[in-house]
């Protein structure tokens, strides 16, 4: 019998301060004092008011693949008698805490399962991300406040889907049932809270019953590998689609699923680190070349690459897996109001006009 | 202030004769918009205007130049985006011939002035210009709308008289119009188009005509000790991802791909995303358009992180107008006040 | 550009060197204020020693980002020196040069910098003792102001009040 426990709204802060000290927490958050600022996944300290109302606005897989992380640390040494970097030492000693996400979206969770496909299913095993990836755990909440931007059924989601989860909140009347979905997150619930009484457990039941059927969105990405690459040498389909782009990094960094880096060497006299940084398939520099070629020189195909590894290189290469989540936040966020939906949706459309 | 979500009742019906009016005038705004842009499309090469997009409650940047898309057209609060950024930035204008037919364009008060600062720094001229501007009395922020009620599915967005109206799966929300305006325009002199070949609609009433209801935000900054206003920067300038689409939304941060945060010779900012990185391109990008920024506040609502960047700018223009005199996007003839000098000033 | 490392990566050690670790940047004009440095020197005047200097052509080449960064990063304080109005050796670089660093000067304290720890100046090659003077009364109001507090590398603490905008 699966372990649940209730956690009752007003005692959600004491709760989530005794789990914090188990296991760190992530917990969605609003990122300023003022509750409905943009929100984000902060570490918990008591006090931090969660924000499971409304999706976040800033992505989880920064708890996976964090927006800069330190690879390794260098350090030149000067040898009296040699030249001034005779020899280096390198350090790239790491921790990584146990944590625990909880309370990210359904949506979310299931991002990463296409950031697994690509740093630890080989044939290159990140060892950074591997690392990470078998310390964290996962609290889903099962979504009930989806809006006209989501679209997460149709890209093989859904607002109960628990893929990757190990723990399922379910928000009831006056509180949160949560149940754990493996054997490593019985433990931490143990002796965290009471059973829910059987009203609440089988509210909660009718609760994950409804959102399992429950459809959201009405892309059809059927056949959209092919469609793309029809339409791949199309320019005036991509003018008319995006010319209106900016050419900014937004839907890609509130984008779980882009997982797109750079590398760099920040040096200062003779210490430095090699960082690891989100790029962006957007910005003219991501593909610039050393002798000073751009394959990709302006927006058009910039955002025609990000449409087709999406919804073509990925599904193509990782058998039919998308690399969207449906989550909605590239629509939500992007300045000019471009909808991806309506440019995934398009390409099927006939090809004449 | 009465707003959030009133259904529609009595109170509404009272007010009913005024706001046919209103709405009378935007939709007359609209056709007429429609008619001038089709009389002239075939002597431009291009339109581009605003369009609804798949949230009513936005509009996307349309580019026409088949006389079929002409009804997708829209103008009125909804429409928000300055589009003169796309006369000046590939491929917009690259896939147009310089000796081409102009290249026609919706502008509002604030838009037209960018327009003004790009012909002053000569990126464009004049005459490649064919100007719709269009009188505006406020752009609506469309997340402030989201913060006085929780949107669930729009399904119509519409403005008649002071108030928006929303239909959301089934519930009508009427918001104050004046209680969801972007921050730019509630201090806004210039709703008219200070330059433009027609003129669509009545024109606007500035709502400010004084500096200190202009800079009101700068003067709350500037009354909070120095500390408090590092701190103040500090968290919010925290929350910056690095997207830069303040940086590319901007009709006047021209250097684009030479941007000094991304060049690698010299590399003056490390990819690291704590404050002081953040800090310094903020402050830059300031920099970078003082003189120059007309206040159209675009840099600010593209934000994803609703960092309040405009008023960074905001307090430069304060300083041009009170050292220098000088408000930005005006005078076409004028030179910048940074991009010249006057040898006599000595004490500025 | 060792001198403009992050304080907080810098081991406390590096800045010892100097009185009090107070760090100044000086960015003089090769014409005139590097030339009066220079005199300074020759003459044997006494000077402070926090000051380092970066020689540019003109002051006309200072971008406000040099002042910025070197603030960002924890500099205490930094001195820009030119040729005097109408002896720029480019002739109108430093007219430029003056309506920059007043915008500036003007902006810093909005973002929350103290503009004390900014100045510009006028200083010709031969004028080796108002050299001095320019840079002894600087350094003096940096060791009154002390180290610059520079900017929190995170910052997490979300108690700071918002001010209220509209």
């Amino acid at each position: 019998m699966a372990v649940k426990i209730f956690i009752a709204t007003d005692r959600l802060d004491s709760v989530l301060e005794k789990l914090s000290t188990k296991i760190d927490l992530l917990i969605p958050a609003s990122l300023k004092d003022d509750k409905s600022a943009p929100t984000g996944f902060v570490p918990f300290v008591p006090g931090t008011a969660p924000a499971f109302d409304r999706q976040t606005t800033t992505p989880l897989k920064k708890a996976l693949l964090p927006q800069v992380e330190t690879l390794l640390r260098f350090e030149y040494h000067k040898d009296p008698q040699g030249s001034p970097k005779s020899s280096v030492t390198v350090d790239d000693q790491r921790q990584v805490r146990p944590t625990l996400v909880f309370g990210a979206r359904p949506c979310d969770v299931k991002a990463l399962t296409t950031l697994d496909r690509v740093f630890s299913n080989g044939p290159y095993v990140d060892p950074y991300y591997v690392e990470r990836r078998k310390n964290t755990l996962f609290a889903t909440l099962v979504c009930r406040q989806n809006d006209a931007k989501c679209f997460c059924t149709s890209v093989g989601g859904g607002p109960a889907d628990m893929e990757g989860s190990h723990l399922r909140i379910v928000p009831v009347d006056g509180g949160y049932v949560v149940e754990a979905l493996s054997p490593e997150a019985q433990t931490l619930l143990e002796n965290l809270a009471d059973a829910p009484d059987s009203a609440r457990d089988a509210q909660a039941g009718q609760i994950v019953e409804e959102a399992l059927k429950r459809r959201v969105g009405e892309l059809d990405t059927k056949g959209s590998p092919e469609a793309f690459r029809k339409r791949f040498d199309q320019t005036d389909y991509w003018f008319q689609m995006i010319n209106q782009c900016l050419g900014c990094g937004v839907c890609t960094y509130v984008c779980p699923t882009c997982y797109c880096f750079t590398i760099t060497d920040e040096v200062e006299n003779l210490k430095g680190e090699r960082l690891r940084s989100w790029d962006s398939c957007m910005f003219y520099h991501y593909t610039l070349e050393a002798s000073g070629h751009n394959p990709r020189p302006t927006k058009l195909e910039r955002y025609r690459n990000r449409v087709g590894h999406k919804f073509s290189y990925i599904p193509e290469r990782y058998e039919g897996l998308l690399g969207c989540c449906g989550c909605g936040r590239c629509i939500r966020s992007c300045p000019v109001s471009i909808d991806i939906r309506q440019v995934v949706g398009h390409l099927k459309e006939n090809t004449s006009e | 202030m009465a707003v959030g979500w009133v259904k529609r009742s009595a109170a509404h019906h009272a007010v009913s004769e005024i706001e046919r009016v209103e709405k009378a005038v935007l939709e007359t705004s609209r056709m007429q918009l429609h008619k001038l842009v089709e009389e002239a499309l075939p002597e431009l090469e291009m339109m581009i205007g605003w369009a609804e997009s798949s949230d009513p409650l936005q509009t996307t940047p349309i580019f026409i130049r088949d006389a079929k898309s002409i009804s997708k057209l829209t103008c009125g609060p909804l429409c928000s985006q300055n589009l003169t950024g796309y006369l000046v930035k590939p491929p917009a204008l690259d896939s147009v011939p310089k000796d081409a037919k102009p290249i026609g364009i919706c502008v509002k008060g604030c838009d037209s002035r960018s327009l003004v600062a790009l012909i002053q720094e000569k990126f464009l001229t004049r005459d490649r210009v064919r100007i719709f501007g269009i009188p505006c009395r406020g752009t609506v922020d469309w997340r402030k709308v989201e913060k006085r009620v929780q949107l669930l599915n729009v399904k119509s967005a519409t403005v008649e008289d002071d108030w928006l109206i929303l239909d959301d799966s089934g519930t009508t929300h009427k918001i104050a119009l004046e209680e969801v305006l972007s921050r730019k325009c509630l201090g806004c002199r210039y709703p008219n188009p200070v330059i433009h070949d027609v003129l669509i609609g009545q024109s606007a009433t500035p709502r400010s005509t004084d500096l200190a209801t202009t800079y009101r935000d700068v003067d709350a900054i500037e009354k909070e000790p120095l500390e408090q206003r590092l701190a103040f920067w500090q968290s919010e300038l925290d929350r910056c991802i690095r997207c830069y689409a303040c940086r590319n939304a901007c009709p006047l941060c021209v250097c684009q791909d030479k941007c000094i945060v991304e060049t690698r010779e010299p590399r003056w900012l490390t990819q690291r995303a704590g404050i002081p990185e953040k800090f310094l391109f903020h402050f830059i990008h300031a920099m970078h358009l003082a003189g120059r920024c007309t206040g159209c506040g675009e840099c600010e609502r593209v934000c994803p992180m609703e960092i309040p960047v405009t008023l960074i700018k905001e307090k430069l223009n304060k300083i041009m107008e009170e050292m220098l005199g000088y408000a930005a996007g005006l005078d076409p003839d004028a030179v910048p006040p940074l991009l010249t000098f006057n040898p006599g000033e000595t004490e500025i | 550009m060792k001198d403009l490392s992050p304080r907080s990566s810098a081991p406390a050690d590096e800045t010892a060197a100097t009185t009090q670790g107070i760090k100044i940047v000086g960015f003089l004009c090769n014409w005139c204020s590097y030339g009066g440095a220079d005199t300074a020197g020759v003459c044997r005047f006494k000077q402070p020693t926090d000051l380092r200097v970066v020689r540019i052509p003109c002051t006309g080449r200072m971008d406000p980002l040099f002042i910025a960064k070197s603030l960002i990063y924890g500099v205490d304080g930094v001195l820009v020196s030119g040729c005097h109005p109408r002896d720029c050796h480019y002739a109108v670089g430093n007219f430029y040069a003056r309506r920059r660093m007043e915008a500036l000067k003007a902006f810093l304290p909005f973002m929350g910098i103290d503009t004390q720890r900014f100045r510009y100046t006028w200083v010709s090659a031969s004028e080796g003792q108002q050299w001095q003077k320019v840079v002894t009364e600087f350094s003096e109001q940096i060791h009154r102001l002390g180290p610059n507090p520079g900017l929190k590398q995170r910052s997490g603490d979300h108690s700071i009040p918002s001010i209220a905008l509209r």
